[in-house]
């Protein structure tokens, strides 16, 4: 759990990872109040089911997937729990 | 006793609440796994033992805040006309989730009943729900359905028919955490007697808890605004974290906690298959190379079975038409029924039907399957480049059927930027309509690969239009949050209910327009009208190196894109263009065809989705650059 402490851009993060989803920098209020209301709330866990280097970040929260522009997926600032 | 009810069917995209509002009514939504299909609210009715109701078929959402149009649709159709009853359809298989939007519903105090649907999925997952302590926590009805199997829905209007005979109010009630509970209540002690609303208290005193923008307008006392305001700066400082925040959190934590205490796992669920599936669909090289080879086989797929069929109903004309010469009718009046009217149905259905048949069934299964949502990942960045994101590949891919529905589909874009960019590069999308134009005659007359330069053409146009809108428009393309839908084995019911939906559209629609037409078409060369017609048009028909009867053929265009080609026929007597055309010439008349004008219903959506100006200004555009484009054409052609 050393890794705890990082944080990092979701888009940053590599597929197959865990993470805690931590708050939002500059997304715009209509994306943060949709993003929370789909389930990415701050402390939230969330999987990264695929992350190319490009095109949108899929995710799965609260049991289902979730595709997230890479724009805003930069913005979701998240904690790493496990690689 | 005759009386009659207003029901409501809600819930979050893509959780089936088409497929069972098309079961109970018979009606012809068109459904699909992805969200946002529908963007307007339709309506049908069914009648059974006196009572009548009417059905409404909201739009998927997520939420009773106002972040999109369609949200403010359902929430405002519910607030406003006050529907007897709401049909909450779940995603059983996403528990959480849609109870979170169960829950606001629930706040706005409208009686509500629960259809667990897609029961299905969840079983196959290996959980069960325990639909009645479901019911017992919510305080209301819930019936488990698996709609695209017509399963539970018998029952499932049952309940709605005797919720609605009873006249219980059927309204769950929710309570939150005590810190937010408490400032909820001390709210709605002020609503209650300051403010009189068609929202309820406390729906509203959520609402401004949250700040939610349209509700802070809606309200003038100031003494209530400024009370909202220091109690969400009391929960700020309590969470830390923003109110917005602590109020989805708060409703996420109920529907989680009805959620697992409703959810028994009964066995270890199968692999999921469609994540399986997804390694391969949407990796970064094996995703677009099946991407690719699936464009291609449908392109081969079409053209072959279109040509064939097409000339098999082709010789049915020359089959009749002995047989019709020898009726005692006047000449001109057997030209204006046979060759005008008879003739123009037939050629209707043999140019037409054969191309757009096995296209429509194509594009239902990308639909049922969920495979476009696929398709919307692999494209999302190129979409990027065209300064819209990966939801607006739905409309565009949708607007291969026809435009129409793309343009109003593109009502799922959060911004006003989007859908203008996404309805101009829609009306370029080479339509069913124009599909027919470029495998019927350019395909059949020059060879697929000329075919597929048209296309190539195209989607450059496709391509330049978007870039150049992107850069030179306002603002950056805005971003792509969407769930993504599971795929799954399409079934077949549905999609030939789907293929037979959009074909009924050509019949009813399409058909009493190309015949008229004929018959107009008829008329002007028995009055012997053409020739001034195309006189007048010759000037054009030589910058583009067409003969002037082709020109008079793309006016009739504008009504439908097939009847370029039905006219040409028309002309000719014969559907073999190569009589009239050099291949030049065929080539050119494809191109300009498909890029000029959308069809006059296009721009009737045009005009109502972006208001006249804009609709003015696409058309005019798109017309002025497919002649030019087409006199260009003509003379590289003409010089090499």
């Amino acid at each position: 759990m050393e890794n705890a402490e990082i944080r990092v851009a979701l888009s940053d993060v590599s597929e197959g990872g865990k993470v805690k989803v931590v708050g939002f920098s500059n997304v715009g209020a209509g994306f943060t109040r949709r993003l929370q209301e789909m389930g990415v709330l701050p402390g939230e866990t969330v999987n990264i089911v695929r992350n190319a280097s490009y095109g949108p970040v899929e995710i799965r929260v609260k049991g289902s997937n979730l595709l997230i522009g890479r724009g805003i997926a930069r913005k979701v600032i998240v904690e790493v729990i496990d690689e | 006793m005759n009386r009659f009810f207003t029901i409501a069917l809600a819930g979050n995209a893509n959780v089936g609440k088409s497929v069972i509002f098309n079961q109970l009514t018979g009606g012809n939504q068109i459904t699909g796994n992805w969200p946002g299909k529908t963007v307007e609210k339709a309506e049908g009715f069914i009648e059974q033992e006196g009572i009548k109701i009417r059905i409404v078929d909201l739009p998927g959402i997520y939420s009773l805040s106002t972040y999109s149009e369609e949200e403010i649709i359902a929430r405002e159709f519910i607030a406003k006309e006050k529907p007897d009853l709401v049909i909450d359809v779940i995603d059983a298989s996403n528990l959480e989730r849609n109870l979170f939007f169960l829950l606001q519903l629930v706040e706005l105090e409208v009686p509500v009943v629960v259809a667990l649907n897609q029961y299905d999925i969840v079983e196959e997952q290996g959980i069960e729900i325990d639909d009645k302590k479901l019911s017992a926590f919510l305080g209301l009805p819930v019936v488990k359905t698996i709609a695209t199997r017509n399963k539970g829905l018998t029952e499932l209007f049952e309940t709605v028919k005797d919720a609605l005979l009873k006249e219980e109010k059927l309204t769950g009630h929710i309570l939150y955490g005590k810190e937010v509970e408490d400032r909820i209540r001390k709210m709605v002690r002020e609503i209650q007697h300051e403010i009189n609303s068609i929202y309820p208290a406390r729906f509203i005193a959520i609402k401004l808890l949250e700040k939610d923008p349209a509700m802070v307008s809606e309200i003038s006392s100031p003494e209530i605004l400024s009370l909202a305001e220091t109690l969400s700066k009391e929960l700020e400082e309590i969470h830390g974290e923003s109110v917005e925040s602590v109020i989805i959190s708060e409703r996420y934590a109920v529907a989680s906690r009805i959620a697992e205490g409703v959810s028994i796992r009964k066995k270890e669920g199968r692999v999921n298959i469609s994540d399986r599936l997804d390694r391969i669909f949407l990796h970064r090289v094996w995703g677009n190379v099946i991407l690719a080879f699936l464009v291609l086989f449908v392109f081969f797929f079409v053209f072959r079975f279109g040509e064939f069929f097409s000339e098999k109903i082709g010789e049915l004309s020359k089959i009749i038409e002995p047989y019709f010469v020898r009726l005692p009718l006047p000449p001109y009046l057997r030209d204006i029924i046979f060759k005008g009217g008879i003739e123009g149905a037939i050629s209707g259905i043999a140019i037409v039907l054969p191309y757009i048949a096995p296209f429509y069934f194509i594009l239902s299964i990308l639909e049922d399957s969920g495979f476009l949502a696929r398709i919307a990942f692999l494209t999302d960045n190129l979409m990027h480049k065209l300064g819209v994101h990966g939801k607006a590949f739905i409309p565009l891919f949708e607007s291969f059927g026809c435009n129409v529905p793309a343009i109003m589909g593109t009502r799922v874009m959060e911004r006003d930027r989007d859908r203008f960019i996404a309805s101009v590069l829609a009306t370029l999308v080479p339509c069913s309509a124009r599909t027919v134009v470029i495998l019927g005659l350019v395909a059949v007359f020059l060879g697929p690969l000329y075919a597929l330069l048209i296309y190539a053409i195209d989607f450059s146009i496709i391509y330049l239009v978007g870039v150049l809108l992107n850069k030179y428009m306002k603002g950056t393309p805005s971003g792509l949050i969407m769930e993504m839908p599971r795929l799954r084995k399409p079934v077949l019911r549905i999609i030939l209910r789907q293929t037979w939906i959009r074909l009924k559209e050509f019949f009813t629609f399409a058909m009493p327009i190309i015949i008229c037409a004929n018959i107009v078409m008829e008329l002007l060369i028995l009055t012997n009208s053409i020739e001034p017609l195309s006189g007048f048009l010759n000037p054009l028909a030589r910058f583009m190196g067409l003969p002037p009867l082709a020109t008079v053929a793309l006016i009739f265009g504008v009504f439908r894109k097939e009847l370029t080609l039905i006219m040409l026929a028309t002309f000719l007597g014969t559907t073999n263009f190569a009589l009239m055309l050099s291949p030049q010439q065929i080539f050119i008349f494809g191109l300009v065809s498909v890029i000029y004008i959308p069809c006059v219903a296009t721009i009737a959506a045009l005009v109502r989705e972006l208001g006249r100006f804009k609709a003015f200004l696409i058309t005019i555009g798109e017309v002025v650059g497919a002649f030019i484009l087409g006199g260009l054409v003509n003379l590289i052609l003409t010089l090499f």
